[in-house]
């Protein structure tokens, strides 16, 4: 055969390997505490995630950022290791100890050689329970996350994701704001306030720990139990505490757009705009979350999704879009993400706009709807290759509550989304009629335009820069 | 622990092409990734961004292929993909379920053989814009956007290959011709210019047939042009400095020094420098500036490993408001210099060794990373099995190993400092800024 004609036949593929989600083991301790064990064989090191469901979501308002602050500055010390003592104690083993905060979840999590296994969980229940919220260390990390909201305002990127949320989100819903909080709330976080959200957090009931990885010869339970059994028994006899949140329901995700509305940040001599579209979208409990899944992946998740043929492979507008839900406990957002340049802001935004008109008033094509399916099937084992991935998703399951085998049926179940389920999750869950077009880029450049194409009222916001005082210092935060 | 050894076999086609098999059946995935002897350091002065415009092109279709399908028969299949550009090199990568090798290596066989059949004048402008905008947002509209950039022109000289950026200028971009992009096709995408790397839930003489089938009659570039003579002094001879204004609220601080070569032993022991420099929160660097003065938002140091002629050794450490830059500056030179004056103590490097060998460990579980060291060091030290003596070496760097490289690199004479201050006047950002140096 000649080259050309062994080139012109497609390779069909082979048989496919059977593959199953690791099964995991459950076991609750008399605390409580839910201990996950899930034997990944043939990987040395081990994750270990530590979740407690609950996040900054729950927190109130005029403390918002209190949760992630706590998290992170558990690893300043605790009462048997002060100061950095912890962290060194970790890298003997070889490991690295986080601790951070997302909306719904509280988490510490070590990676270490199944040998050290037990040794890195001692660690991590030192670190969980006993944190001391050093003053000190407090009010640093207090002035460093201010000085990031500082760059924050620098990087358009970053200021439109910030900008989208608080224009979708009503000001009583928590997603209107950071996880991390703003200026306003993070500037007057005290030790005190650390203190008495982590003493609320740390309630074994909520509360699981999840370990992956070669689990040979390890009695996990076992381990768990010895080290990590009185877990915060101490803390569920101490008074209520003032920040005491009220875990378990869902935060309040109300819209705070009911016709479409443009924002625009202005930034002078922006060589692209930053732009985000969309409104509240969904909580990872929606019943018809694979139809949503596969209609994402065709408007805005794929490489060849039509958002990215459209605006990059057919009019070279932007380098990469995007669009998605971001499911939390409670409807988090949706939204178009994208980066173009600036003279193709008004055409952009209309043709994503069309897209999403599009995925509500036809049926995807079969060829459209095979290749989503046939991806995020496929992909499935690609995404569970190594433990600290399998730890992750039994992780997602705990904190919003699904069932143990939702894993094992996620390929069944988008396997069987049609045409009309795609159609359906657009109509119900798209709204182009009634969203946010939130953008960063150049007023002066794109303004006009921007009200003459009559996508909704033009809001043109013109800040004072941080970089554009002159002083560093000058802004009043930090020492 | 011990770290898994990569068995893996090592071959060449007819045509020059080197094929690298490693089997391991753990997961049923299989890496692939080819690699390029082509960077942006074959570029050209008036053609540069070259190397990297030609990878988007790679993924606009060939004979048997139409645009944007590469990406759509890899979904399709459950596979992930990209392709990326840098110096010394130019890869490409697909990650399949272990029943879809083959696919992956007809699509890379037919653009190896054909991609000229597809390549039009409304793909190449496309992708041009494309990159152009990759070129604004990685860059032009990012604070700091500009620094590794700058450091390539202060620690290079104009006629070095390493002195421009990979990604190009706006005018070298708009430039760039059909014929041109069919040149640098010919010239430098041949099979003898390649390694492909295998690895994952694969059977070798499986996938050596397929390889042969695929690959075997592509015509090998007997004239790929050697590169002229990139050697550079080890050390810059002097102070290199500059103060950039920026759209920027903090003063922040670059630092680059020239820096042995990759697969150079004091490269390593440069790493673990790194690792007890700034690797997390007990290093000296976040300790120092970050944790106890007070003086820094951040602060960061690496190593990005080179062949032809120098390493860059980098670092950067964030101003805190009120705090005067200089002082910044001070205390991560002193830093450094302490590294060459003295050795590390016994725990910092035990500390530092542990959490390498944890890195070493998480990396080469993933079949991607096995196939891309692999191919790695076959394209650039013309070694892969150090992939599985990496890890030894750097278990074997001393106290005495760190403070020699440290006093090698981390000289006055041998720094770059960029420092970006927040602008006071009227904004300068513009498409076509020309290099200040």
């Amino acid at each position: 055969m000649t080259l050309e004609e062994i080139l012109a036949a497609r390779p069909s593929p082979g048989q496919p390997r059977a593959y199953n989600f690791p099964s995991f083991e459950r076991t609750v301790l008399p605390s409580g505490l839910q201990v996950v064990a899930v034997h990944v064989p043939g990987r040395p090191l081990v994750s270990a995630n530590l979740i407690f469901r609950v996040g900054a979501a729950d927190e109130p308002a005029d403390r918002a950022g209190v949760t992630v602050l706590a998290a992170r500055a558990m690893t300043e010390g605790t009462a048997r290791y002060p100061g950095l003592e912890l962290i060194e104690a970790a890298e003997r083993l070889g490991s690295t100890l986080h601790a951070d905060a997302s909306w719904d979840a509280f988490a510490a999590s070590v990676e270490v050689a199944a040998s050290r296994l037990r040794a890195a969980l001692e660690l991590l229940d030192e670190l969980v329970e006993r944190p001391t919220f050093p003053a000190e260390e407090v009010s640093r990390l207090r002035d460093e996350r201010l000085n990031d909201l500082l760059q924050m305002h620098a990087e358009p990127r970053r200021r439109v994701e910030q900008a989208f949320s608080q224009t979708i989100y009503t000001a009583d819903s928590p997603y209107s704001r950071l996880a991390g909080g703003n200026e306003s709330t993070v500037e007057r976080l005290t030790r005190d306030e650390l203190t008495a959200i982590h003493r609320a957090v740390l309630a074994p009931d909520r509360a699981a720990i999840v370990i992956g990885g070669d689990l040979t010869g390890l009695d996990v339970p076992r381990i768990a139990e010895e080290v990590l059994g009185s877990l915060a028994l101490g803390a569920s006899h101490a008074p209520a505490a003032p920040a005491a949140p009220a875990a378990g329901r869902a935060p309040t995700a109300d819209s705070a757009v009911d016709r479409t509305t443009v924002r625009l940040y202005h930034r002078p001599g922006a060589v692209q705009s930053e732009v985000r579209i969309g409104h509240v979208g969904l909580s990872r409990r929606v019943p018809d979350f694979h139809a949503v899944q596969v209609m994402a992946a065709i408007l805005g998740g794929l490489f060849n999704s039509r958002l990215q043929l459209n605006l990059r492979e057919d009019k070279g507008y932007t380098y990469g879009v995007g669009a998605g839900f971001d499911m939390r406990r409670g409807a988090g957002p949706f939204g178009v993400r994208t980066a173009v340049q600036t003279a193709s802001t008004v055409p952009a935004i209309s043709e994503a706009l069309n897209e999403l008109h599009r995925m509500r008033d036809t049926l995807v094509t079969d060829a459209e709807l095979a290749v989503a399916r046939d991806y995020m099937v496929g992909v499935f084992p690609l995404r569970f290759e190594t433990p600290g991935a399998v730890v992750g998703a039994i992780g997602g399951l705990f904190v919003n509550e699904l069932p143990d085998d939702e894993l094992a049926r996620y390929r069944g179940l988008v396997e069987a989304v049609t045409a009309q389920d795609v159609q359906k999750a657009a109509r119900d869950h798209i709204h182009p009629d009634r969203l946010a077009i939130v953008l960063v880029g150049d007023a002066d450049v794109v303004g006009k335009d921007l009200e003459a194409a009559g996508f909704g009222d033009v809001e043109i916001v013109r800040e004072e820069l941080p970089g554009e005082v002159g002083e560093p210092g000058g802004n009043g935060l930090g020492e | 622990m011990t770290a898994p050894t990569v068995s893996f076999s090592d071959e060449r086609l007819s045509n020059g092409l080197r094929l690298i098999v490693a089997e391991d059946h753990l997961a049923p995935v299989v890496g692939v990734c080819i690699w390029y002897a082509v960077g942006s350091k074959n570029e050209v002065p008036g053609k540069t961004g070259f190397a990297h415009l030609f990878e988007h092109v790679m993924f606009q279709g060939s004979r048997h292929v139409a645009k944007t399908e590469h990406m759509g028969l890899v979904q399709a299949a459950g596979g992930t993909l990209n392709g990326t550009t840098w110096l010394d090199r130019t890869n490409y990568f697909e990650t399949m379920p272990s029943h879809q090798l083959e696919l992956a290596l007809w699509l890379e066989a037919d653009r190896m053989a054909t991609l000229l059949d597809a390549l039009n004048q409304e793909n190449l402008d496309n992708q041009r814009d494309v990159v152009k905008n990759e070129k604004r947002s990685s860059y032009d509209n990012r604070p700091y956007g500009q620094w590794f950039h700058k450091l390539q022109e202060h620690l290079f000289p104009p006629e070095h290959p390493y002195h421009h950026p990979t990604i190009g200028s706006m005018e070298d971009l708009d430039a760039a011709s059909l014929e041109d992009v069919a040149a640098f096709f010919r010239t430098y995408y041949a099979p003898n210019n390649a390694v492909l790397a295998i690895a994952g839930d694969v059977e070798p003489a499986q996938a050596r047939a397929w390889v042969e089938r695929y690959f075997g009659e592509i015509a090998p570039n007997p004239k790929i042009p050697p590169l002229g003579d990139m050697s550079v002094p080890p050390t810059l001879g002097g102070e290199s400095r500059e103060v950039i204004e920026d759209r920027v609220p903090l003063p922040r601080h670059y630092f680059g020094f020239r820096a042995p070569c990759f697969g150079d032993p004091r490269l390593d022991a440069l790493e673990v420098a790194a690792q007890i420099l700034a690797g997390g929160k007990g290093s000296r660097l976040y300790r120092r500036l970050v944790r106890e003065e007070r003086i820094a938002q951040d602060v960061a140091f690496f190593a990005l490993g080179f062949v032809g002629g120098a390493s860059i050794a980098a670092g950067q450490a964030t101003v805190r408001p009120g705090v005067d830059p200089d002082v910044v500056e001070r205390a991560f030179e002193e830093e450094l210099e302490r590294m060459g004056r003295e050795p590390v103590t016994d725990d910092e490097l035990a500390r530092a060794r542990a959490l390498i060998e944890t890195y070493e460990l998480e990396a080469l579980q993933r079949v991607d990373e096995r196939a891309d060291r692999l191919a790695m060091l076959a394209t650039l030290l013309d070694d892969p099995d150090l992939i599985n003596r990496q890890l030894g070496r750097y278990l074997a760097v001393t106290a005495a190993d760190i403070q020699a490289v440290a006093a090698e690199v981390f000289r006055p004479d041998n720094r770059v400092v960029l420092t970006y201050m927040p602008e006071t006047g009227p904004a300068t950002h513009g498409e076509h800024e020309e290099p200040a140096a």
